[in-house]
């Protein structure tokens, strides 16, 4: 059976975002069935316009550089690479109403569903991780 | 160390995991048995590609580094390499042909692994022609000969042994568990 890694994205900020994608793309390239369940500020990961310029951490600023010099791919770039790979996105939709997001300002080929959702593919998960 | 490849991939100057993204790609795109190197200058890819196939089932040959260029060797997991059953009724264990070669005896060892699977580790006096090539390659063996047959886990030295009978090799032996039990001397292609 396939290994199963289900990851909760619940901040929104540039190395939450590379945490969360790097590992769901890598365990998606070693054939892991994948899923990420986006939740309160973590929707900025998938948002349109939010995911083109994540906030580093205050006084975190200068790392600009070495994710240059790393070639790091930009978050969209993750965020479409880990669509391709079939890793399954659920945002939440309690904090879409909550913080009043609408579906359309979330990326493309993402589910919306509830804490259930995320909990039964994570009831049987090898790896649960919470970013 | 020049290795044979059927396919290879560039990851260099990325970072991870798209070493790995890469090389998933690319392993789909190849047919199993066949050999995928993957230039990579992330220093976490050696780790990473080992993990990667212990973890998806293809085979680790090894790597290589060069000016910071880590070239890392996989063989594309064939299932039905397990599954295949032994036909070839003459068979010697690896423990006796090791024996034999310890006592001096000039032996034909002829190993039918891919050559990137042989460049990471052979017994020394063997010959390297790849299972896919031992028909267009027979004349370079001796009919006569008693040959030792080997390859990783028994099955393609195995089918290498019954071609080597129809074509008239008589004196064929396959060895038995094959490379992956190998506990005699190992020469590498530097």
């Amino acid at each position: 059976m396939k290994t199963k890694v289900a990851i909760i994205a619940s901040n929104g900020g540039l190395f939450d975002a590379y945490k969360v994608f790097n590992i769901a793309t890598a365990a998606a390239a070693t054939d892991a069935e994948v899923a990420i369940f986006f939740t309160f500020e973590g929707l900025n990961l998938i948002h349109k316009q939010a995911f083109q310029q994540l906030p580093m951490p205050v006084g975190k600023e200068h790392y600009v550089e070495g994710f240059q010099s790393a070639n790091v791919p930009a978050i969209p770039e993750l965020a479409e690479m880990a669509k391709e790979m079939g890793v399954k996105m659920i945002a939440c939709q309690m904090t879409m109403d909550v913080m009043h997001i609408p579906k359309e300002q979330l990326i493309n080929g993402i589910d919306v569903g509830g804490a259930v959702t995320f909990l039964d593919f994570s009831k049987d998960a090898n790896t649960t991780l919470t970013f | 160390m020049n290795v044979l490849v059927n396919k290879m991939i560039d990851a260099k100057g990325l970072a991870c995991p798209m070493p790995i993204v890469k090389t998933k790609k690319a392993i789909e795109e190849i047919q199993p048995g066949q050999v995928l190197e993957v230039q990579a200058t992330d220093k976490g890819s050696v780790a990473d590609i080992q993990g990667w196939a212990k973890n998806t089932g293809h085979q680790y040959l090894g790597t290589v580094e060069e000016n910071g260029v880590f070239r890392h060797y996989l063989r594309k997991a064939d299932p039905h390499e397990v599954k295949e059953e032994t036909k070839y009724p003459h068979t010697i264990t690896n423990e006796e042909l090791q024996t034999r070669i310890e006592n001096g005896n000039d032996l034909v060892i002829l190993d039918v692994r891919e050559p990137a699977e042989y460049a990471f580790g052979h017994i020394p006096s063997a010959i390297s022609i790849s299972m896919g090539e031992l028909d267009s390659r027979l004349s370079e063996l001796k009919p006569t000969d008693e040959i030792y047959v080997i390859c990783r886990t028994g099955n393609r030295s195995d089918l290498a042994c019954q071609l080597l009978d129809e074509k008239g090799f008589k004196n064929v032996k396959n060895v038995l568990p094959g490379m992956t039990q190998w506990m005699g001397s190992i020469e590498k292609i530097q």
